[in-house]
């Protein structure tokens, strides 16, 4: 069969991308606009009276109907323009790109993280299934995967910040003032979203080693005589590849969305809690700018791990 | 300005004494210095620091770092002193002349004279984006009678106007930012004459002030720059003070004081406030269209219960919608509702109103509301009211009831006090106020009596009219007060000068940093 070009590819993948970006902002912004609340009573202040809310809802264009506001929030995104806070006046494309590095950071020293610890544990024990090890890590990889990550971030605030007074309590330095500082900022956090990331990477891998150690062509390389490390290394590993990029795009994800109750806790000014804000404040540009934001880049990554898996077997391509 | 007769002598003193006992160690140690950043955690983006066009409450912890304003007020009983305006006088019931302080500029080196006044009153009361219209709707024109002097024509008396102008109406922004300032608003980029000027503001991140060297102040401010992180969990910018990354937490619910208190590091000061939990009424429909029945709900509930159960104790029982300390607080109103759960049966009896019949009220989903209305619910269980509580975020909640919706017969929420009480009393009682839930008519002695409450200069005069609009509101049974919050500040031990103020929103006049 024919190989398909990447370029091909990445078009056809960046083609169905655009339903799904319309169908999530349409989706995220018909569901502000039915939840009760209404951001023309906070524009309007504290002293409202009936006709100033009236007056605020046609100054800001909020009188007209639904499918119009949607349009011209649309519109004005085509032409690259993310429009901006209808309460504070601040670029939608200001509040995230200050916001989005805060986010990312986090995720990827939890991914980091994650894949450090849950790597080593899932292998280690796959080798010997069952063994007394294999329970202790299964029962490490159920924590991580029961314990709320809000509830061990205090956990960790509590000894690490408040007692021991290793790392800060609370918000974010920006990475590209002060790498050292933003990591230390970004520690706590990603140590909170890590430990189920942690657990998932050791049993996801667990399983699919398990399953590659146990087929006919690892008999096979047993009975060669090749030994169990290269078996392992060599050929195991490489066998479980799609499944850990499958396994990593996935906690890419879930991350970015653990980031919405981790950044709360910590006061982190991320994309988590920029979103939070403007849900509760009904100020749908920054809603829709991050909710778009967040859909390209779960697109994104899906397709960078598309093109990687390709890349490790190239029989998913056909 | 008179002399404060003997009875408010006695108010401020006995404010004074309270803030004090009440609050701890509220004087500073030592000389005041200059120097250092006070770091801040605020818990809400404020939104807009433009003062004619934010809307939220919370805004005014910002704004007054930045904005003076034409009157200021008496931190212990909120009467109005001079600001920027260093005097005023009411020439007739309709006439109201300001003389402003010389040798004032703002930030921008733009001079703050009458006809920088004029411009951000002219604004403030017809500005299409002006949201305070409603503050100054007294006023028919301004004019400029001298370099320093503007006149206030009045189209009703309306002696409301020297507290109006200690607030957001009175806040001078610089006529030149705001000519040149893209639709006319400085939300983004604003320009006063406090006692600091802007800096930078990253939404919901920070907002950083520096020392305005020109401050027309004497010494004043202390410290070199205020750096406000905004921190909306409350529990995170406590822990932030802990850990010493802030310096000071502001409107800490009263659960968080034992906790921060053992921090060794923090000290706690706190003082009562306008800020009054009370249950809003719809009195357009049953059940609450019977005075009866809400005269029941007032008798059937224990107040001093309820602030020692829902509110740590840190409040004061709210026996209608002004806290003793404040200078119209009368002493008389607030014996109308003891606690007497037999009273409000006796009372139900007489409605007709059946035993038991649930009443939907609104409320709040957060934890301390919660809280409340299970205190609630029990001690009106007592007294045979059996009432539901339908909760939604705040602003679900809000809008529900107060909007067209009109949902629920009351609404479980505060009331976030004003300079003038003729505002809380015009905001709440009068018909077509977004406050009267149900837009329904009030007495029309009530109507009269918030009118009277307007026209006289004299402070004693006022005082006896406030009885009257209390007396009204309050046999009336319009609302359900409940309890008056205390503010309540955790600081780092290097902060001094912190004082609390009745208004319960912070400002930092005397703060400086030890060390």
């Amino acid at each position: 069969m024919a190989r398909r070009s990447p370029v091909k590819v990445i078009g056809s993948r960046l083609l169905q991308a655009l339903p799904v970006i319309l169908l999530a902002t349409f989706m995220v912004f018909a569901l502000l606009k039915l939840v009760p609340g209404d951001i023309a009573v906070t524009l309007a202040g504290d002293n409202a009276t009936d006709a100033r809310i009236t007056e605020i809802r046609q100054i800001y264009g909020l009188d007209r109907p639904f499918l119009v506001q949607y349009g011209a929030w649309l519109g004005h995104v085509a032409q690259g323009d993310l429009s901006q806070s209808l309460l504070t006046g601040e670029k939608v494309a200001v509040s995230i790109g200050r916001a989005f590095p805060n986010t990312l950071l986090i995720v990827v020293i939890a991914l980091v993280l994650a894949l450090v610890t849950g790597i080593p544990m899932g292998v280690i024990a796959a080798i010997k299934p069952n063994g007394w090890v294999d329970k202790l890590i299964s029962m490490i990889a159920s924590l991580g995967v029961a314990v709320p990550g809000f509830w061990l971030a205090m956990i960790l605030v509590a000894e690490f910040s408040l007692k021991l007074n290793w790392l800060p309590a609370t918000g974010a330095k920006s990475f590209s003032v002060s790498p050292i500082d933003a990591i230390r900022h970004a520690l706590l956090p990603a140590v909170a979203i890590a430990a189920y990331g942690m657990a998932e990477v050791a049993r996801q891998l667990r399983g699919a080693l398990l399953e590659v150690l146990s087929s006919q062509y690892v008999r096979t390389l047993h009975a060669k005589g090749l030994s169990m490390s290269r078996i392992l290394w060599q050929h195991g590993l490489k066998n479980v590849g799609v499944n850990l990029l499958t396994i990593i795009s996935l906690l890419v994800n879930r991350m970015l969305a653990a980031t919405v109750v981790i950044e709360a806790v910590f006061a982190i000014p991320g994309l988590g809690s920029l979103i939070v804000r403007g849900a509760i404040q009904r100020d749908f540009p920054i809603v829709q700018g991050v909710v778009f934001t967040m859909v390209v880049v779960v697109i994104a990554v899906n397709l960078i791990t598309d093109l990687l898996c390709a890349a490790v077997d190239p029989r998913i391509e056909q | 300005m008179t002399m404060p007769t003997r009875r408010e002598a006695m108010a401020l003193i006995s404010g004074a004494l309270a803030s004090t006992t009440l609050g701890g160690s509220v004087f500073a140690q030592g000389a005041p210095k200059k120097g250092g950043t006070l770091r801040i955690s605020a818990p809400a983006n404020p939104s807009s620091l433009d003062p004619a066009t934010g809307g939220a409450g919370s805004d005014h912890a910002f704004l007054f770092t930045m904005y003076d304003t034409l009157t200021e007020w008496e931190f212990e009983t909120l009467k109005p002193k001079p600001g920027l305006a260093e005097s005023w006088k009411f020439t007739d019931p309709n006439t109201l002349v300001l003389n402003i302080r010389s040798g004032v500029t703002f930030h921008d080196g733009t001079p703050l004279d009458a006809e920088a006044v004029k411009f951000n009153l002219d604004r403030n009361r017809s500005d299409a984006k002006s949201n305070i219209k409603a503050d100054l709707l007294s006023v028919d024109a301004v004019e400029v009678t001298g370099p320093q002097q503007v006149t206030l024509k009045l189209k009703t008396p309306d002696t409301a106007l020297p507290g109006v102008l200690s607030d957001r109406a009175g806040m001078m922004v610089s006529p030149t930012a705001l000519k040149a300032a893209d639709g006319g608003v400085v939300t983004r980029k604003p320009v006063g004459a406090g006692a600091y000027a802007f800096v930078s503001w990253a939404d919901g991140e920070k907002i950083v002030v520096k020392r305005n060297e020109k401050y027309w102040k004497p010494d004043r401010p202390y410290p070199d720059a205020i750096e406000i992180s905004i921190i909306p969990e409350l529990t995170t910018g406590a822990r932030s003070v802990t850990a010493g990354q802030n310096d000071l937490i502001y409107q800490l619910p009263p659960r968080q004081k034992a906790i921060i208190e053992r921090a060794s590091s923090v000290k706690v000061v706190h003082g009562p406030t306008l800020y009054v939990f009370q249950i809003f009424l719809n009195w357009a429909k049953p059940p609450f269209d019977n005075i009866k029945v809400r005269q029941a709900l007032n008798f059937a509930i224990d107040r001093e219960a309820f602030v020692k159960a829902a509110l740590a104790g840190l409040a004061e029982p709210a026996y209608m919608n002004l806290p003793k300390a404040h200078w119209a607080y009368d002493a008389e109103v607030a014996k109308l509702y003891p606690y007497d759960p037999d009273k409000a049966r006796k009372l139900l009896a007489e409605a007709g109103f059946k035993e038991g019949t649930p009443i939907e009220i609104g409320g709040y989903t957060d934890q301390d509301s919660v809280q409340r209305e299970e205190i609630l619910i029990e001690q009106l269980r007592k007294a045979g009211i059996n009432v539901k509580f339908v909760n939604g975020t705040v602003a679900e909640a809000s809008a529900a009831f107060f909007g067209p919706e009109k949902r629920g017969a009351g609404l479980l929420s505060a009331w976030t006090g004003r300079p003038d009480p003729s505002l809380t009393y015009s905001l709440m009682f009068t018909k077509d106020a977004y406050y009267n839930g149900g837009r329904a008519p009030v007495p029309t002695a009530l109507e009269a009596a918030i009118k009277d409450s307007r026209a006289s200069e004299d402070i004693e005069v006022r005082r006896k009219a406030f009885a009257t609009v209390q007396r009204l509101v309050m046999e009336n049974a319009l609302v359900v007060p409940l309890a008056f919050q205390f503010e309540l500040v955790a600081m780092n031990k290097k902060v001094q000068g912190y004082r609390p103020n009745l208004l319960g929103k912070p400002k930092y006049d005397d703060v400086w940093l030890e060390g």
